[in-house]
């Protein structure tokens, strides 16, 4: 069953089209990533499909509905989240409180529930706070939880940032570059740590990255964009020798 | 079990310091007790101050224009009928205001509420579009007020302001409301709204990305404020009695700006303690605007010497020592013991 | 109103306009580069000014020589407040640096009148700038002529500067991205410097034009000017140049009408611009220019 489908996508900024005629759809359950050379276009396709960016023209559905234009956090309700290119944490707040902020678009207490200590908010923050625990204790972070999130050493914050996206409790996650900054053996076990969590909270995930041992060791399926463009789609091996793909990445043979 | 101790001792430090208080009101002399009656009140303002600026890291410039509002409303509803169209002598007061009258807590509430709603339309159009201008529109909020304040003459009585407001304000209204704030505000700080507000601070894209109604949590922090700043001054204007446009000067605001600073932005415990401070200090500070005598030596005071000092101090701090004097750190029973057993260990 | 007294009302609006357009050039050129909102920037113009009284009185300069030293000593002040008390924060949150703007403001209001008390200093006028024009019948004061066109002139300079050399290149690209910017090879700390020597030299001729139209120096003189001023940056569309000097027309010729048309509401209007503000931000946030300061990821 595809999950997410973007429709012939328009993102012109100023008269150019930073993406041009983009489709898209994604089978729930897999891996699918999102590559290209640098400027092609792939977090501004991400910023259309989480909400960021309105698209010029095309839409974007959902679950069979169509999310093009909602509000970022209306997306994140209905079960999309993302993590960002380059580490996004709220650096203030302990590993605990950046999750908990994960799960703030499900609290149903009130304002008044909170100022006046009422029990509802009391067991509501009580099962909160256990929940995110566990998640931590699911992803290794359980003993980081109460570290300030910019004490992290790098490879714990890309897992915090990804913890804490998958504390909203989404169908979608949305990877923008997740191995950027890391050394060889971060990157092989990052690609573990996330083919482990599409298993463990059954997630889909889309992603975009620039390490091709990455893509291909993890991706199921594999979408190129080049100069805002789908030059290719398939699998990681079929796309890897398309010569559309070659040529985007190395230029022209001649040249 | 420390949970039921820590709010054990807080009603216990609750109790003994209004029987303090109960003292003060009985042996301390007339000028003690203003200072702290503005102690008070300063106290409730920074906190109110601090949960928008620090908590949520939206630079405001509202507490003169907002404590202007609170003052005029609840001194326009205390002052009786009689007193109204005494005081009215250029244009009387449009009807029906002028009869209005109302008891000294309930026309503090609707001060508050007034404070509230005029906090919503500045707001609204700001935080929709980028939390940048809220700076310049309340700063620009605080003049327009004078100049209403000023203009509006059958509303404010113009220049010549308010004369025989009730002396109420007393160190129970004071301190009371002072507690009360301080209780609602951190209540809201530590639950799911003030995390949301300290992700804002941290970082708004990301927190919107996190499922997060930034202008939702944004207007929540900044109307909860304008209520107790609204508040703040009708219980200024009932502790003076007498206002005028000219009273609620864009120091008050800077003021309260070196106390939050000072305290450290995000640090409820932070603004209370530097409070204390920057009040008692700005008493003793009075010399330099005076001469001084040092030996034989006299130096003359330079008038306005205070304020230099106060924005060299603002400046430095927010360059050297941006962390104030707690961070973003708050008090509590825990850290406190804690504090005691590790020196014993040594 | 008759045609006669409308002619002097829209020039007298244009003049006063041409001077916010001048000081909200600076505001909107730092908020471009640094996302700064210049609390200090109004208080610039103040000092601006005092340095021509000086220069003029105390050290007896003709008014031209006078007029282009304020200007210059003016661009050196904004490269110190900048040095002394942005640069350090540049790397910190925008809190900090806006509470430091608002701190240096303070300072300089505070700074002049302990050195020069709170009484008004009269701005002595040029010969050449006191008298009237007389244009068919309309009279109209030379530096209501003098002021817009003197203005127009800078902005013509400035945006030459801005979109045919180097500098301005890089004071463009700056406003886009700083760190991508700096990776090209440019002095950033050099071009931020720049930008706020323009400004403040701007806001030192807006000023003196302020001074020429109402001869009354005060140390909190910069305070209304600068929110108008401010008013009109985001009015234009906030980062583009000649939207600031637009807004800033737009701005003092709406004032001097609204009094003109309704003399009752003449107390108010220092609460005009103000209301436009928020009218702006309510319905056309990107300024009349329509200008689009781009998505930040």
């Amino acid at each position: 069953m595809s999950i997410l489908k973007c429709d012939d996508l328009i993102m012109q900024f100023g008269g150019l089209a930073a993406v041009n005629h983009f489709s898209l759809s994604i089978e729930a359950g897999t891996i699918k990533g999102l590559i290209g050379p640098n400027g092609a276009g792939k977090t501004t396709v991400f910023n259309m499909i989480t909400g960021n960016y309105k698209p010029t023209s095309g839409n974007i559905t959902f679950f069979n509905e169509s999310i093009t234009g909602l509000k970022p956090y209306k997306i994140v309700a209905r079960g999309m989240a993302r993590t960002f290119q380059n580490i996004r944490l709220f650096s203030n707040l302990s590993v605990l409180d950046n999750v908990l902020v994960g799960f703030h678009h499900k609290i149903k207490y009130k304002l008044y529930d909170a100022v006046m200590r009422l029990p509802r908010f009391k067991s509501e923050e009580r099962i909160m706070h256990e929940t995110c625990l566990q998640l931590l204790d699911r992803v290794g972070l359980k003993d980081r939880a109460y570290l300030k999130a910019d004490e992290l050493p790098y490879g714990d914050q890309r897992k915090t940032e990804i913890a804490r996206a998958l504390a909203t409790g989404p169908k979608l996650l949305l990877l923008d570059e997740p191995a950027a900054g890391m050394n060889p053996q971060e990157t092989t076990d990052l690609m573990y740590f996330i083919s482990e969590i599409r298993d463990k909270f059954d997630v889909t995930i889309l992603l975009i990255e620039h390490d091709m041992r990455f893509v291909m060791g993890l991706c199921e399926d594999v979408t190129v964009l080049d100069h805002g463009e789908k030059i290719a789609e398939g699998k990681p091996a079929d796309v890897q020798k398309n010569q559309k793909v070659i040529v985007a990445y190395l230029g022209e043979p001649d040249a | 079990m420390n949970k039921t101790r820590n709010s054990l001792l807080t009603i216990a430090a609750i109790v003994v310091f209004f029987i303090f208080l109960w003292y003060a009101s009985t042996h301390f002399n007339k000028y003690s007790i203003r200072i702290m009656n503005d102690v008070a009140i300063f106290m409730m303002l920074a906190v109110s101050y601090n949960l928008i600026n620090g908590v949520t890291g939206q630079f405001s410039l509202e507490p003169n224009g907002f404590t202007a509002i609170g003052a005029y409303v609840s001194s326009l509803l205390t002052l009786t009928v009689a007193q109204k169209h005494a005081m009215f002598i250029i244009v009387p007061m449009i009807h029906p205001f002028d009869t209005w009258h109302l008891p000294f807590l309930a026309a503090l509430i609707v001060g508050g509420l007034v404070t509230s709603v005029i906090a919503f339309v500045l707001a609204f159009p700001v935080f929709r579009v980028r939390g940048d201008y809220l700076a310049i529109v309340t700063l620009g909020f605080g003049i327009v007020i004078r100049v209403f304040s000023t203009n509006a003459i059958s509303l404010t009585n113009g220049a010549l302001g308010l004369k025989g407001i009730s002396e109420s304000t007393n160190l129970w209204w004071s301190w009371g409301w002072a507690v009360f704030s301080i209780i609602i505000i951190m209540r809201l700080v530590n639950s799911g709204y003030g995390r949301a507000m300290k992700a804002i601070r941290d970082d708004e894209d990301a927190a919107i990305a996190m499922g997060i109604n930034s202008l939702k949590i944004k207007m929540i922090a900044f109307i909860t404020s304008a209520f107790f700043e609204g508040v703040a001054g009708g219980l200024l204007a009932h502790l003076i009695t007498t206002i005028s446009p000219t009273l609620f000067t864009f120091f008050l605001t800077f003021n309260l700006l070196i106390i939050i600073v000072v305290g450290g932005l995000g640090s409820m415990t932070g603004s209370i303690i530097a409070t204390v401070m920057v009040v008692w200090g700005s008493e003793l500070l009075r010399v330099v605007d005076q001469p001084m005598h040092i030996f034989s030596i006299t130096i003359p005071g330079v008038p306005g010497m205070r304020m230099i000092l106060f924005s060299v101090l603002l400046i430095a701090t927010m360059i050297f020592a941006r962390e104030g004097i707690m961070g973003q750190r708050e008090f509590s029973w825990n850290s406190f013991f804690n504090m005691f057993r590790a020196r014993k260990q040594r | 109103m008759n045609f006669t007294e409308v002619i002097q009302q829209l020039v007298n609006g244009i003049s006063l306009g041409s001077l916010y357009g001048l000081v909200a050039i600076g505001y909107t050129m730092i908020y471009g580069v640094l996302r700064l909102i210049n609390f200090a920037h109004g208080d610039v113009m103040m000092v601006g000014t005092y340095i021509a009284l000086f220069a003029v009185t105390t050290f007896l300069l003709p008014w031209w020589a006078a007029f282009i030293l304020a200007m210059v000593l003016t661009a050196f002040l904004g490269i110190a407040i900048d040095t002394i008390a942005y640069k350090p924060l540049r790397k910190a949150s925008r809190i900090s640096s806006l509470i430091t703007a608002i701190g240096v403001s303070f300072l300089l209001e505070n700074l002049f009148l302990v050195l020069f008390g709170g009484v008004p200093k009269a701005f002595p006028i040029p010969k050449i700038f006191a008298g009237n024009f007389n244009v068919g019948g309309v009279i109209l004061p030379v530096v209501n002529i003098f002021a817009p066109i003197l203005a127009l002139v800078f902005l013509f300079i400035l945006l030459q500067l801005l979109h045919h050399t180097k500098y301005g290149m890089a004071m463009r690209s700056l406003s886009l991205d700083i760190e991508t910017t700096r990776l090209m090879g440019v002095n950033v700390d050099a071009v931020i410097s720049l930008v706020f020597a323009i400004g403040s030299a701007l806001a030192a001729a807006g000023g003196i034009m302020w001074a020429l139209k109402y001869p009354s120096l005060n140390p909190l003189m910069g305070i209304l000017p600068g929110l108008k001023a401010f008013a009109a940056a985001v009015l234009g569309g906030i980062g583009d140049v000649a939207g600031a000097a637009i807004g800033g027309f737009i701005i003092g010729i709406s004032e001097i009408l609204v009094v003109a048309l309704f003399p009752e509401l003449a107390g108010y209007k220092d609460a005009l611009a103000f209301l436009i503000l928020i009218l702006v931000l309510l319905f056309k946030p990107t300024g009349i220019m329509g200008k689009n300061l781009g998505g930040r990821f």
